[in-house]
This record gives C-alpha cells, structure tokens and sequence, in this order.
C-alpha cells in the first residue's frame, strides 16, 4: 500500500526451512555426548553445521531448492552418512500429516536451543547458542510459526506434501502411472500457454499439439506426448543452458539450468527465499548484468524477474533490474519505463545503499537518486544533452534535499559525462543550474568547469567518507590529467601566464590515492552481501568434482579458465572494490602508453589481466586485451597479433563499438596499409566512421582515429591535398573540442603530408610543433618520432643538412630502441643510412658495418610487418651497398628480395589471404 | 435495428434461460433492458409510461444538438439491420423429471452459494444445462477459493495472486467438448472466461465469438470479449454476426478504447429503442463524462437517481462532477444514500472520500479510499484519487506511488500519468515531470489542460526552454483551451523573446477571447498596454489610440502610461503631418 514500507526482514516458513530445521535438529540433538549419534568425528560434524550455515545464507537463484535437490546437495557433502541423513530427512518429512504434528515438531525444535544465562550449562550437553547464526534462523522459524493462523498451518502443510511427493515422483523407480498422467495434462496445459522463442519450437509444439488432440480423447495411458514434452523440454532447457553456459564460462552451469527447469515447471510448488537473501541474490545478478555487458542473456532472466514479481509484488526492486538488464542490452523505450516505475514505487529509498540512510533520508523520499540515474542512462544511450539536463536537475535537486551523498556521485557523474563526451560550448547549460557549486564565471572553458567540478566533488566524497567515490574520483582525476593541460586555478582567463604541461606526476599520484581503497573498503562495504555470496560459492563449491568431470571433455582453454576462476573465488573483497582497483591499473597502463613507456604499459596490463580480469566488467577486460594485442602487433608483427585477437573474439562478443572489434579494425588497416592495399584499407576507414555516433561530441575518440586513418590512407595513396584536408579539419576539431594530446599526433601527420609531397620545408614548422607539443604534454615516444620525422625532413632538404639530421637522430634514437616498435625503428635506421649515405665525407668502403648493420635490422623488422614500400627502400639500399662493396651474392640476394617487395606492392591484391574476409 | 416487439420476446426468454442457468448478472443486464425498451403509446396508457419513465423533458433537451444528428446519420446506415438469429429456444428444457430433480436440487445449492455441493450434485448428468452448471459453478467455487488465499498467503512482500485450481481441469473438459462439438453457447462462455484466466487470450477471444454469434444475449460473454479488445485492431477482426446485442458491444467497446464520440453516438442510436434504459442513460453520461461535458452528465445523473434511487453503479463518477461543482449539500446528500444503500461497495467508498475531499479533510477522505481498494484493489479512479488526496496532504512520495499503481493497472489512464507529472513538478523537477506529460498528452492528445502542464514545465525557470513551451502552448491553443491560459502565455513569452509581431498577434487575439468571454482583469489591462506601445512603435497611431483610451478605463499605473502614451502620439503625429 502507498507509502507504507514494509520490514525487511520478514520471514515465512516453508517446507525447505522446515528440512533444514530437521538437519539442524540432527546436528544438535539434546543429547550429552561430545560427537552425537550419527557422526563419527568432530569434523563430520563441523561440516554438516557449515553446510546448514550456507544453506540459511546462500543467495543463488530466488526460489527456495526442491528436496531433491537438497538431497543432491545433501550427497555431494561426501560422507557415508549421508544415506542416514537422507533417509532421516524424507522419513521425518512424511511423518508429518497433521498440523498436531507440526505443533510437535516445533515444540521438540523448541529444546535444542540453549537457555538463557540463568541456566545452568552442562558442558558435555550440546546446545544451539540462541544468538548463533543457527540458532537465530531457528527462532525466526519458531517465531514465525507461531504467528501463523490455523489456515497457514494447513498450508504450510500440504506445501510440505507436495514438497515430499514431487521429490518422490521424481525418482524413476517410483513412477506411479496414476500420477503421472495428472502430471502429464497438467505440464500440457502449462506448456500451451507458453511462449516459444523459436520457429523450430513452435513447429515441434504444433505436432504436439495434434498428437495431444488426438491422444486427448483415447485413452489416459497413452505415453507418445509425454515423450514429445520431454524432447522438447530437452531442446529448450538445453539451448538456455548453452548461452548460460557462454555466459558463465561454465563455471556456474548448475544453477543456470535449474533456472530453466524452474521456467518450464509451474510455479505451484516453489517459494522464495527470504528476502534478506532475494536481495543479495538481485545485487549479485545486477553485478553480472554489468560485468558481462550485452553477453548477459537477456530473456532468460528477463522470465525470472517476471516470475519474482508475479510472487513478491512489493519487491520493486525488480524494476530496478529489469531496467539494468534493458539498459545493457540497449533497449531504450523498456529501460526509460522501468527506471521510472522503480522510482516511482521506491521514492529511491529501497535498496540503494550509498552512505549511512540517516544522511539522507527524509520523509520527501529520495527523488534525486532517480535523477541521477536517469542522467546516468542517457548518458550511457549517447544523449549528451538530456544527460546534462537530468543531471543538473538532480544537483539542484539534492542540494534543495541537503542530500549531500547523491550530490557527491551526481558530480562524479557530471564530471564522467564530461571527460567522456565533447562538448564544445556550455555556456548556459552548465553554467547557469550548477553556479551555486561551481561558483565560477561562465566563461570558463568546458576543461576548467570539469577540473573544478572534479575537485568539489573529490572534496565533497572526502568529507562523506564514501571511499568508494573518493577512489573512483581520484581516477578521474588521473585520467583528466593525463590529456589535459593543467594551469594553475588562480591565473583563470586568457591573460594569465600560460604554463602548458602536463603533470605525470599528479597522475601517479592520484592513482595512488586510488588503490587506497584495497585498505579501507571495509567501513563502507555492505557485509550481508558478502557473506550470501561466500556461502553461494561454498555450495557451488561442493560440485566442483562432478562439474570438473563434465568440463574434462572439453578442450584445454576452456579448463584453465575454469582452474583460473576457481583459485580466484574464495575472495572476500567487494566486487566493486576490486572493479575500481582494476580501472585504476587500467589507467595506469594507459599513462604509461602514453608517456610513452611500452614495457610498463604492458606489465600495468599484464598486471591487469591477472589479478582483475575476472571481476571486472567485459568492457575493462576487453579494453585489456585490446592494449596487449596492440603491443603485440607492434612489437612482433601482425600474425602473432592476429592469433591473439582470435583468442579475444572467443572470450568476447564481438558486437560493433566493442573494443576487439576496434582492435581487430585496427590491425586489419595497419596490415592493408603496409601491404598497400588500398583499397581494402578504405573500405575499413569507411567501417570506422560508421561506428561513431552521428551526435556531434558523442564518441570523440572514434571519430578522431577514423579521420586520422582516413587521413593515413589517402597520403598512402599519395593524395597530398585530400589527406592534407582532411588533417587539417581534424585539427579543426581536436582543436574545437580541446584534445590537446590527439593535435600533437595531427600535427605530425601534418608534417609527414608534407614531407611526402616534397614540400620539406613546409613540414618543418608543423614537425616543431608537434615536437613542442609533445614535449609540454610528456609525450616521450611521440616527440622521439617526430623527432625522426624532423630529421627525415632536414635530410630532404639537401645533403649539406645530413649532420644536423643525424645529430637529430642519434638524440632520439635512446627512446625509439627501447619503447618504439618494428615499424619505427625500422625507420630510424633507413634514415641514419640515408644521412651517412647523403654525407659526403662518409665512405661506405671504410666503414661498412655502420650502414649494413641498421639496413640488416631494418629490413628484417619490415618483413616482418610485411611492410612492402619501406621494405623496397631498405633492400634497395642494401643492394646498392654490397655492389659498392663488391659481395656480388649479396647483392643478387638483396636484389631478388628488392623484387618481390616490389612485385607485392604493386599488385596489394593478388596475395589476398583470409584475413580480409574477417570483416 | 430489430422491431420493439421482438426485442421483447426476445430478452423475455433470454432472462428465463439466463437465470436459470445462474448467469445472474446477464439476466439482470436483460431484464433491466426489457423494462428500457420504450412502450408502445398506443397500447398503453400515459399513466403506464409515466411508471416507467419520470420526466424525459430533459433528456430530449440534450439529445437535439450534436450527437443527435449523428445518431440520425446512424440510422439511415444499416449497420445491425437484420438479426440472423431467431428467438431464443423455448424447447430444449429436459423433461426427464429425475434429472430435473436433481437440477433443481443444485441449482438452490448454487442459490446459497455452496457451489461445490452444487457441483457434486450434478456429477453424474450429462444433460447441457447441468454440465454447465456443474462447470461453472466449480469455476466460482475455485475464484472463492483463490480470493480467500490470496489473503491467507499474503507475504511478507506483498500479496501474491494465487490462481483459481479449477482452472486446469475445467480447461480439460471443456475443451473436450468443444471438440466433440457437444457444447453449448454458456459452456463456451465459460470456457473463454477461463482462457481468458489462463493468458490464452487469443482463442479466448475466438471462443467467446463462437458463444455471442450462437446466443447474444449473454452480456457477460460480451463484456468479458470486451475486455479483450484492446485495440481497435483487434475489435474490427472480430467475426461477429449482426444482431442488435451487437450494438451494446460496439458502443462499450468503443468507449473502452477511447472513442468517445463514436460511443456517444452508438447509445443514441440504441435509446432509439431502449429508450428508458437506465444502463444505456449512464453509459451516455460516462461518455459526457470523458467529453468532459459536465452540466449535460449532472442532468443524467439527477434523472437516473429519480428514476433508480438506490442505484449506486456508476455513481462514483456523478460523484467526481459533483466535486468539480464543488456541490457541498449535493454531494452529501449522495454520500449519504448510497452509504445508507449499501456501505461496502467501493464506489460508496469513492463517493464518501471525495466528500471529504471537498471538504478539505483529506486524512479522512484517503481512509475511505483506502477502504474502496481494499473492497477491489484495481479500483482504478480509486488509486488516482487518492493520489490527489496525497498532494493535497505533501505526501509526495505516497502520491507518486499511488498514481503508479492505477498507471499500471491500466497504462491508458491518462489523469494518473498527469497526476505523476505534477507531482513531479510539484517536487522541483520539471525534466524528470516531462517524461509523464509526454505519456498523458500521447493518451490525450486533444486536452488543453495537458498540453499547459507541459508547456508550464518547459517555461519553468529550472529548464528554461521557451521555443518548446511555445510548441507545447500552441497545441493547447488549438485544443480549445477553456480557461484562456494558453494565448496569454503565448503572447508573454514571445514578448520576452522579442518576437514582437508574434507577440502582438497572440495580444490581439486573447482580447478578442476576453472580449467575448466578457472578462476583465489584469491580463487585459497588460495586452492593451502592450498592443498600445507596439502600435505606437509600428506608426499606426489611430489604432494605438484606440488602446490607450481603453486603458484610461483602468487605474493604477497604466492609466498614466497610457496619457503619457497617448501625448506622444499627439507628437508624434504631428511631427508626420508638419514635418519640421
């Protein structure tokens, strides 16, 4: 009813509570002996009361099991006893048939539990501590029986038949026909009504449909549609178990199949958990909806939540996660719905657990929190503008509500919103709803709104201690740093003294800061949920031998995930805890990418990968292995790094905007573009533009990259004036939206134009810049190449530059050796060659190993890269060296070499491979 | 439409048949358009007809505009001309006196609502009536049943609904019988209603085709086939046979799905017949009601209440035009009999509670709907009413659950989505509001009021979006907006815009409005002023002159702004004519 809560807590008895009372009853029995009756040794004993503890926390799935399946569990405990408990279980079970004998049961459970102080302890005598674990689930039992009416006690009874006799008719041996075939109508009936996802299904159930027509009127013993309810059960809890099973790497296999069981089972006959662990379990489902993105199955839990909330209508937190399931699946109109309904039963009070609920709670609800999830949604659906609105809105909103947690995560978001998405001009928009906060002028540039809005909101998560944010701002904060040029606060304005750096050291700093978390999540950290999810896997746990024996079958990668996965399980850290700490390493491979560190930026990777990997969501991991397949292709050539690729597409989907799927664009355009073909290189710059969003500010970075390849492509083709302008409306932009660190590399790019279509001397002013740049912003490894591009530039100008050049050279040549890739140090060596060559003093006669020694390296580097045009170049030289030399063998071997390059980059087409079919 | 006399005969036999087969509801649906059907003059005497009908006076004072030409236009098209199916059989009542025995013997068991010793009675007849009676009144025993379970097992997070476990069984049999064709059109019925149960809606609806084709006159058949059509789609699919019951169907239907003014003119159409129907009357006040033609519904409704005093259907909603009318001593007096007539019905609940509303005691008039929910928890107005009540109390959060509730007891329910919308806005946040106007307005596309509210949202000072507001302004304009908001704020905000033309354009025509409507008031003081000045502004100075002297009328400041206008005019104009 309208604007009463009820309890949380609130607890029912059902038949599975009453099994476990049973067991717990078994486990101790007033008796006065140290190891009770059934058990042989105190550790027998021990195990059965952890796995009665993990039964009463457990939150997998939320229907309470089947006894069946408590027996399953019950035997996978792994003792000889355990027939004895089974047999006990279902003999005790049945033994109930009357509500005198439930009032007896409870009254005998009554005895087990321990007095209270007064009395006096025996200490051989075994009694359950009232206030344990066990012993308050026995109370709640109690108490909760004993506030049941007479008509509940009925219930609660022929529950408990049906319990038993499910299980019993379950069992093959005890098929009774005259239940069966009630059974079978029934399970008919139920199935018409279903809706089948799949043309094969409904064809297969109108052919059961005539047979059942035609059985219906003859006799009841006809078996025939039994068995077509049993294939086509087969067909559809099978294929819901193979995508469960794409989606849980198999590990978790077990429950994903009851699931689908339990969606064709009628719903008569199950009950759900307690709420206490229904609410863990939506938290553990809601993690998974994020960690594994759209690879989640979408109807599968989609049928759950539509079942949960047929049963438990006030649960509205379900709304809550079928808008998540929506939201990642990219269904727009769904997730907008059941945001709103969620908040609109919810007043955002149930569930969300950010900060002490004294804070902020008031009787006006908290309206706020849906703000700013609605903010966060249109955020995410790439609508930049709504976003901004909602967000704004919510800011007001919180601070009208003095509800300073949710003004705290709505900054963090603003300032995400911002970093994430270009927004040229915001005067207005931002300036006028937030000047409160942001109390600043509003003709701040959109960088300066973002670093102060950073830094209220990291101060702001500091004075609430909500460590979480704190860490997550603190990587915001890294990341801003990275790209952006940092000025003092004070000198605001165009006039101030401009001091254009970038500060590596603030980045390390906060990414420090940030992985301070792994110390102190605990305050903050919501124990139930872990603790539910501890006893979840202590049961999957118990499986394990029989699931290994099932796994075994398949091949080897798959079984070393499982091994990886499962070492890894016992971790009693938060999931978002570590989630932060792997962004933070994620981010911090990224530093080092691009100050220009390779080998660190692999290590912070690798580093990543390993400890992280599994509890982080799909896109951070996929974002990983992007990095690695990166350094792969530039280190060691494209065939290892298109054999890594193939292990990321199987571990990943491969859906458009992904990052494999980026990857594998990229490496697809390096690969066309140093074997020239063109044409094919095109075709995958045409594919990248079709991947950004056609909103202007949405997707900056794609649309950076694709105009840069754009802009590669055409000076590959020699199409100086298109590349030309193409580059320069790209600087336009970069310029436009304050991407600072994407203008060195334009710049560049710029300077390379021109040095190709011969105008040196024009290249050289943009080469400076972008060396200046590179050098405010840290960029080692981008200024060691433009370095080279310089010194390319001065050698073209004449011969009479070659010392300058290679003075140039040997300056950058420390970083290009240790961080550059093939392809760049390639080059290097051609130009120092071609600077020795075009000096006139040098004579190759009199020094030989100086030009041979780099041309060797070089050209093995290019072939590996299959780098045809640089190849020609490298095997020309050559050739010309060993004839001034006089190694004829060498040079006949230089020039066949020269050859086929050259054939191969004249005609890119006619060695065409599978790899271009891979689009 | 069928002769008058048939009808009769007709709905004469189909009582008979209905309540002996215990369709209660249906039969007292026939009987009650039996006595509606106007008496022959000729036959009768005028005091005969004065016992049936009051004074129609008024009514024939409605019916001459509008809505009775298109009921005209109706009638020369033959829509449900001719029936197809004769009168109901008379002959098919078994004479075998042991099994009619028996019959009875469940039927009075059926009577004191003990259905399954009914049901038990009649466990081995074959004839079609007690198959039908046994059917259905298993099917009622399982819904009492499920109602009494769904209170035993509510939990501790809400109740769930239990089902009806006939349900299986009944499904079971009866569509044995459809398939042996040995059913007959109440078994259908039946049949459909637990399709319908089920989530079968498809062949629910086929086989509730099948029952109304073979007997029409089972109104239940055609209101639950009703409550499948919900979408004018799937009602113009139907493969209904004509017959006059037809007409009933169409014009519930139409009214269901909104089409108000199709309704209207279906009943005026059947009042051509039924023309003391006390049901036909109240369905044509809905329509009103939902044409938001207030003053014609109260009509109705004092007719019907001296016609029917303790009638207490449909009386929630004479209530809600009461509450309009804010009629104190009216809305008691109602209040009052059907609270004497029978207290625990969710609409005397409705009625109670939005007495106390007007009364401006809303911690009791939110008790008396909570009782109204309890009595039927998809009480829809209910759930929307009572989230007035709460924003009349600053219960935003209760209010914004409430209204939740009826939007998602039926999503169509416009007034709830605006209710959410306001609450919304209520709370300082427009954007978020936005969202719930859009889905009122899409419902209601033709109401002014709502397209207010969201221009209201986008003018707001937190959003600040003129050129939307101005859009959103427009259409209530169109929409024939009755409190002449819409053109004075259109006129405002392009003034701010510094559209002056437009400006000037929307001035004017709110004074011709005000002009009209005979008002006065600040607004009229503010478009004269500034039609003044811009007049002055565009040289058209006889018109400006015009303007001022009309503000001279007025005190306070505009008086002095319009001389010192009306001197610069003077200037002005002599400037033009002597130019210096």
């Amino acid at each position: 009813m309208a604007g009463i809560l009820k309890p949380p807590g609130a607890f029912t008895v059902t038949p599975h509570k009453v099994s476990i009372c049973i067991l717990i009853q078994v486990y101790a029995p007033p008796t006065q002996i140290s190891v009770p009756f059934p058990f042989s040794s105190v550790s027998h004993h021990n195990r059965l009361g952890l796995f009665l503890f993990a039964l009463s926390k457990s939150c997998d799935g939320i229907f309470e099991p089947k006894l069946d399946e408590l027996i399953g569990q019950l035997k996978e405990l792994g003792d000889f006893l355990n027939d004895w408990l089974i047999d006990h279980l279902t003999r005790r079970l049945s033994s109930l048939a009357s509500p005198d004998d439930l009032f007896n049961f409870f009254n005998d459970l009554r005895g087990i539990l321990g007095g209270s102080e007064s009395h006096v302890m025996d200490d051989d005598q075994i009694m359950l501590d009232p206030s344990s674990n066990l012993g308050l689930f026995v109370r709640r039992c109690l108490l909760s029986f004993n506030l049941l009416p007479f008509e509940g006690v009925c219930h609660l009874l022929t529950n408990i038949g049906a319990y038993c006799k499910e299980s019993f008719s379950s069992c093959p041996y005890e098929l009774s026909h005259i239940e069966d075939c009630a059974n079978e109508a029934e399970s008919s009936m139920e199935y018409e009504n279903m809706e089948l996802e799949s043309l094969v299904f409904d064809k297969v159930s109108k052919e059961f449909e005539a047979q059942k027509k035609a059985n219906d009127s003859f006799a009841f013993h006809n078996h025939a549609p039994k068995a077509i309810i049993g294939f086509i059960e087969d067909i559809s809890s099978g294929s819901k178990v193979k995508e469960f099973d794409r989606l849980r790497e198999g590990s978790s296999c077990i429950p994903s199949s009851s699931y689908s069981q339990r969606i064709i089972d009628p719903q008569v006959g199950s009950f759900l958990r307690t709420n206490w662990q229904i609410q863990g379990n939506l938290l553990d489902q809601a993690d998974a909806i994020e960690r594994h993105g759209s690879s989640f199955s979408l109807n599968a839990f989609e049928s759950i939540l539509k079942q949960l909330q047929k049963l438990a209508p006030e649960l509205h937190r379900v709304h809550f996660l079928r808008y998540l399931n929506s939201l990642h699946h990219d269904d727009y109109p769904v997730a907008l719905e059941n945001l709103h309904r969620y908040f609109d039963y919810s007043a955002g009070t149930e569930g969300i657990d950010f900060g002490p609920p004294s804070s902020g709670c008031n009787s006006f609800g908290r309206y706020e929190v849906a703000l700013l999830c609605l903010g966060m949604m249109h955020f995410h659906f790439g609508h930049p503008k709504q976003a901004l609105e909602v967000l704004t809105e919510a800011v007001r909103v919180s601070q009208q509500h003095s509800d300073d947690a949710c003004l705290a995560y709505t900054l963090a978001a603003i300032c995400n919103l911002l970093s994430e998405v270009g927004i040229s001009r915001m005067t207005g928009i931002i300036g006028s709803a937030c000047s409160s906060v942001v109390n600043m002028r509003t003709s701040l540039s959109i960088q300066q709104q973002l670093f102060v809005l950073l830094r209220r909101s990291l101060k702001r998560a500091e004075g609430l201690k909500l460590k979480r944010l704190v860490a997550s701002n603190h990587v915001a904060m890294a990341k801003f740093e990275l790209t952006h040029v940092q000025r003092p606060l004070s000198y605001f304005g165009p006039k101030g003294p401009m001091k254009l750096r970038t500060c590596p050291i603030n980045v390390c700093k906060e990414l420090r800061l940030s992985s301070r978390l792994i110390h102190e999540f605990c305050d903050e950290s919501s124990i139930m949920n872990t603790d539910g999810l501890l006893c979840t896997m202590w049961l999957k746990n118990l499986k394990k031998p029989i699931g290994s024996v099932i796994f075994s079958q398949e091949n080897e990668s798959r079984r070393n995930l499982d091994t990886f996965q499962f070492c890894s399980q016992p971790n009693s850290l938060p999931g978002s805890v570590v989630q932060l700490l792997g962004t933070s390493a994620l981010v911090r491979a990224t530093a080092w990418e691009i100050y220009g560190s390779a080998s660190l930026a692999r290590i912070s990777t690798l580093a990543f990968a390993a400890c992280f990997a599994d509890s982080s969501s799909s896109a951070d991991a996929a974002l990983a292995y992007a990095k690695l397949i990166q350094h792969l292709a530039v280190f060691k050539g494209h065939k290892e790094a298109f054999a890594a690729l193939k292990i990321a597409e199987e571990k990943f989907l491969c859906v458009s905007k992904s990052r494999v799927h980026l990857v594998k664009l990229q490496l697809l355009h390096e690969r066309a573009l140093h074997r020239g073909d063109l044409k094919f290189a095109q075709r995958i710059c045409n594919e990248f533009g079709a991947l950004a969003s056609s909103v202007s500010g949405v997707d900056m970075e794609l649309k950076t990259e694709a105009s840069l390849r754009h802009a590669r492509t055409l000076l590959a083709a020699n199409q100086f004036n298109q590349a030309a302008a193409v580059t320069n409306s790209l600087f336009g932009m970069c310029y436009k939206y304050n991407m600072q660190v994407e203008n060195a590399t334009v710049l560049l790019l710029l300077a390379e134009i021109h040095k190709r279509s011969g105008n040196a001397a024009l290249g050289i002013p943009y080469a400076l810049a972008s060396l200046s740049f590179c050098q405010s912003f840290n960029l080692d490894l981008l200024k060691a190449s433009a370095t080279l591009t310089l010194a390319d530039l001065w050698l073209s100008l004449g011969s009479n530059h070659s010392k300058r050049a290679l003075a140039l050279l040997h300056s950058a040549f420390p970083m290009i050796l240790g961080h550059g890739g093939l392809e760049l140090s390639a080059r290097a060596y051609i130009t120092e060659t071609k600077c020795y060559l075009a000096d006139p003093s040098f004579s190759v006669s009199e020094d030989p190993e100086v030009v041979l020694e780099p041309l060797k390296r070089a050209s093995e580097a290019l072939e590996l890269l299959e780098y045809h045009e640089l190849a020609v170049e490298a095997f020309y030289f050559l050739a010309i060296v060993y004839d001034k030399l006089g190694y004829l063998e060498e040079r006949e071997k230089a020039a066949a070499l020269f050859k086929v390059h050259i054939m191969a980059l004249e005609n890119p087409e006619e060695k065409e491979d599978s790899l271009s079919t891979m689009l | 439409m069928a002769s008058k006399e048939t009808c009769r005969q007709e709905l004469r036999t189909a009582i008979r048949q209905l309540s002996d087969r215990c369709l209660y509801s249906a039969s007292r649906w026939a009987a009650e358009q039996l006595v509606g059907i106007e008496q022959d003059p000729a036959k009768y005497t005028p005091s005969h007809t004065r016992f049936q009908r009051g004074s129609s006076s008024i009514r024939r004072r409605f019916r001459t505009d509008g809505a009775g030409d298109a009921a005209a236009a109706f009638n020369s098209t033959p829509v449900a001309g001719v029936s197809f199916i004769s009168t109901p059989l008379a002959s098919e009542e078994e004479n075998d006196a042991v099994e009619s025995d028996f019959y009875l013997l469940a039927k009075s068991y059926f009577d004191c609502r003990e259905y399954r010793r009914a049901a038990h009675v009649l466990r081995e007849q074959t004839s079609k009536k007690a198959v039908f009676l046994r059917c259905y009144a298993l099917y009622l025993a399982g819904e009492k049943r499920k109602e009494e379970e769904t209170m035993e097992l509510e939990g501790p997070l809400g109740k769930s609904d239990a089902v009806n476990k006939e349900l299986i069984s009944l499904e079971r049999e009866l569509s044995g019988l459809r398939k042996c064709g040995t059913i007959d059109s109440f078994c259908l019925f039946l049949y459909g209603l637990v399709l319908k149960e089920k989530g079968n809606e498809g062949l629910a609806r086929v086989v509730l085709v099948e029952s109304v084709n073979n007997y029409p006159w089972n109104w239940s058949a055609w209101s639950e086939l009703q409550s499948l059509c919900t979408t004018v789609e799937i009602l113009n699919g139907l493969h209904l046979v004509n017959h006059w019951m037809k007409d009933f169907f169409l014009a519930n239907a139409y009214q269901e799905l909104r089409l108000h003014n199709e309704s209207l003119a279906k009943y005026e159409y059947i009042q051509g017949t039924f023309s003391f129907s006390n049901y036909v009357q109240a369905q044509i006040a809905k329509a009103q009601y939902s044409l938001r033609e207030f003053e014609q519904v109260e009509v109705i409704f004092e007719e019907l209440l001296r016609n029917d005093p303790h009638r207490v259907e449909d009386m929630d909603m004479y209530s809600n035009v009461l509450y309009a009318k804010e009629c104190f001593s009216a809305l008691s007096y109602l209040a009052h009999r059907v609270f004497l007539t029978d207290k625990y019905r969710p609409e005397s609940c409705c009625i109670i509670g939005n007495y106390y509303s007007l009364k401006g005691q809303h911690e009791k008039s939110v008790m008396y709907f909570r009782r109204a929910l309890k009595l039927n928890k998809n009480y829809l107005s209910a759930w929307t009413l009572m989230g007035h009540e709460y924003v009349e109390m600053k219960n935003t959060p209760a209010a914004v659950d409430a209204y939740r509730r009826a939007v998602d007891i039926n999503p169509c329910d416009y007034r709830a989505w605006y209710g959410l919308g306001q609450t919304y806005e209520m709370m300082g946040m427009p954007f978020y509001a936005l969202h719930y106007f859009k889905k009122s307005v899409f419902l209601q596309p033709n109401d002014s009021r709502l397209w207010i509210a969201m221009a209201q949202c986008y003018k707001s000072e937190e959003l600040h979006m003129p050129e939307e507001a101005i859009k959103c302004f427009k259409r209530a304009v169109n929409c024939n907006d009755r409190e002449a908001i819409a053109l004075h704020q259109l006129a405002k905000l392009h003034r701010e815009l510094d559209r002056f033309e437009e400006a000037a354009f929307y001035y004017k025509k709110d004074l011709e409005r005000m002009e009209a409507e005979e008002r006065e008031g600040p607004n009229m003081v503010e478009a004269l002023s500034f039609l003044a000045r811009y007049c002055k502004d565009q040289k058209r100075f006889e018109e400006a002159e015009v303007y001022c002297t009309r503000l001279l009328d007025y005190t306070g400041p505009e008086k002095e702004e319009a001389k010192s206008l009306l001197r610069g005019i003077r200037s002005a104009r002599d400037v033009e004519l002597f130019p210096p």
